[in-house]
């Protein structure tokens, strides 16, 4: 207790075990009685600090020793209870801290993972056909065009047929159709017009399906992740069946006609005919701008034709306004493509009128009409 | 005599800590029994309700026993009893603000006060400076009060304290010092104001 002698601040003092002894309970082991009478100065700091001591007094506990019992047996109670709890989430607990178990358990999750990886990228290939596979198998110099953009892309072919490509969709088509087929490759969704050629079929690869037209529009919806197939015929016919590399039975050829549709469920290579579109939920919210729109004009001024063939193929058309302005047309496009579409319209007007098509932007060159 | 008790026995709490840690229920109830009138006493100067009180106090033994296993050695008994007590009762405290959905993010409000060793005084004299001093240290700021409860009522260290209420070394030492500060500058005043008063009357 020697350190006493450097006290300076109450503080001190107040951290004093002993000291606190001496105040509170006249427990002066430590002499501080004598200590303090040794000096004054100190005399006087001891007085300040056991006037602190005497302020700062803490009630005594008014829990009795039974309270403090009784407390302790709840106590003793409330632990029961808890490991009893404790039991019964354990087992998973010690389950999960075998080694052994982690191993294995990571060893399934691995294994699942791996699982759901095949079967999301490769599986398909089992029995599904893939646009991929379909386009190796053709030796023409494909061209391909993907449209990644938000709204349709529209695509002109050699032939004059034209291409409404949904968006995440690809066709693939040669540069010039040669031969005596048409052929191209869809993955994803289109609608096709298809200019009228008997003597070269028009052939379209989608997945393990071939459609085959001679002069039509219809809509085919491909996508390599989903489960199904629908070919949608808005005029002409179209033939339906399975590609050969997957299937023998070349027998089964499906017929549709205009406002009749096929869903062909890829899993087990089956078709089904929808006789009448409208009566099937899916295929009636699905159906786009251009399926919707009539191309049926009687007496319609030109500049209203061509707002209906932008909003139909998201095309620009540029036309001299004021030339075109009494311009009214009598004409049916339904079943035309779009090149074929404006080729009836110049005709339609006359006068030098004549059309260029760049990408979606199309120019009208027009002296007016008769 | 409590104080008494303390003093002879803080050597062995680290003992019996061990021995509760070992699984041994006797030197559980020992400690309990020790410590449970005073976390008791801690925790009602934070809520007005003994019972819940008690409840978190006896929550915070349960949890010892049933976690013995994880407990540290190196602990100072007390300060971790009375911590785990705070922290308990701030826990039950924040949950029921949750449900209230209080504006009030404030921590624990220390709401104990400090009374008065009266049958150690004699004189009056004594008494008034006594008196006057406990009503400026009962009106401090609430976390300067704990502050200086845990430090010399339950005989805390500075580090501890610090420890406990989540401030660093030097903030606790501030609010001790600060508080001891203020309050003999104010006592002084009002010391050498009694004296005057008593010397004119006498």
């Amino acid at each position: 207790m020697q350190h006493r002698n450097n006290y300076t601040e109450i503080e001190d003092f107040l951290a004093d075990e002993s000291f606190q002894l001496w105040v509170c309970f006249k427990d002066d082991q430590q002499d501080w009685e004598e200590w303090t009478l040794e000096n004054s100065s100190r005399a006087k700091l001891v007085e300040e600090a056991r006037l602190w001591l005497l302020a700062m007094k803490t009630p005594d506990s008014d829990l009795s020793n039974e309270d403090v019992q009784s407390a302790l047996e709840a106590t003793w109670k409330k632990i029961e209870r808890k490991e009893e709890n404790k039991k019964i989430a354990q087992p998973v607990i010690k389950l999960w801290k075998n080694q052994w178990f982690k191993r294995v358990a990571a060893v399934l999750v691995i294994g699942l993972l791996s699982g759901w990886f095949y079967n999301q990228h490769f599986a398909n290939k089992n029995s599904a056909l893939t646009y991929n596979e379909l386009i190796n198998e053709n030796d023409e110099g494909l061209v391909e065009q993907t449209n990644n953009s938000d709204k349709p892309q529209i695509i002109t072919l050699s032939d004059g047929s034209s291409v409404l490509l949904q968006p995440n969709s690809k066709l693939s088509y040669p540069k010039i159709f040669v031969g005596n087929e048409r052929k191209v490759y869809l993955s994803g969704e289109g609608f096709f017009e298809i200019s009228k050629n008997p003597q070269k079929p028009f052939f379209v690869f989608a997945n393990e399906i071939v459609t085959k037209v001679v002069g039509t529009s219809f809509k085919i919806k491909a996508y390599a992740n989903q489960p199904n197939i629908e070919v949608v015929v808005r005029t002409g016919k179209v033939k339906v069946r399975s590609n050969e590399l997957i299937s023998n039975s070349k027998d089964e050829l499906i017929v549709l006609l205009p406002n009749q549709a096929l869903r062909f469920v890829r899993e087990n290579l089956i078709f089904n005919k929808i006789t009448d579109i409208t009566q099937d939920e899916t295929l009636r919210h699905s159906t786009s701008t251009i399926e919707q729109l009539g191309f049926e004009f009687t007496d319609i001024p030109v500049s209203q034709i061509f707002k209906t063939i932008e909003q139909a193929y998201l095309v620009k058309i540029d036309f001299p306004q004021a030339k075109l302005k009494d311009c009214y047309l009598t004409t049916s496009l339904g079943d035309q493509p779009l090149p074929e579409k404006l080729k009836i319209i110049c005709k339609s007007l006359g006068n030098n009128t004549s059309y260029e098509m760049n990408g979606n932007q199309i120019i009208i060159m027009s002296d007016g009409c008769n | 005599m409590e104080r008494q008790i303390l003093h002879t026995e803080t050597l062995d709490d680290s003992i019996l800590w061990n021995n509760l840690k070992k699984g041994d229920e006797k030197a559980f109830s020992i400690l309990f029994k020790k410590h449970y009138s005073q976390l008791v006493r801690y925790g009602n100067s934070f809520l007005p309700f003994p019972e819940k009180v008690q409840d978190c106090v006896q929550d915070v033994f349960t949890d010892i026993w049933i976690y013995r296993h994880k407990l540290n050695d190196a602990v100072v008994v007390k300060a971790y009893l009375l911590s785990c007590v705070r922290k308990r009762i701030s826990r039950s405290q924040e949950r029921d603000r949750v449900f209230r959905l209080s504006t009030s993010v404030d921590s624990l409000k220390f709401l104990f006060d400090f009374s008065i060793e009266h049958h150690l005084i004699a004189d009056e004299i004594t008494a008034d400076k006594v008196t006057r001093l406990n009503q400026l240290i009962n009106d401090l700021p609430s976390r300067q009060k704990e502050a200086l409860y845990l430090r010399y009522n339950q005989e805390l260290t500075v580090d501890q304290i610090a420890h406990m209420l989540d401030i660093n070394y030097q903030s606790a030492n501030n609010l001790l010092h600060r508080a001891l500060l203020c309050l003999r500058k104010d006592w002084k005043g009002s010391i050498s104001l009694i004296l005057l008063l008593f010397s004119v009357v006498f």
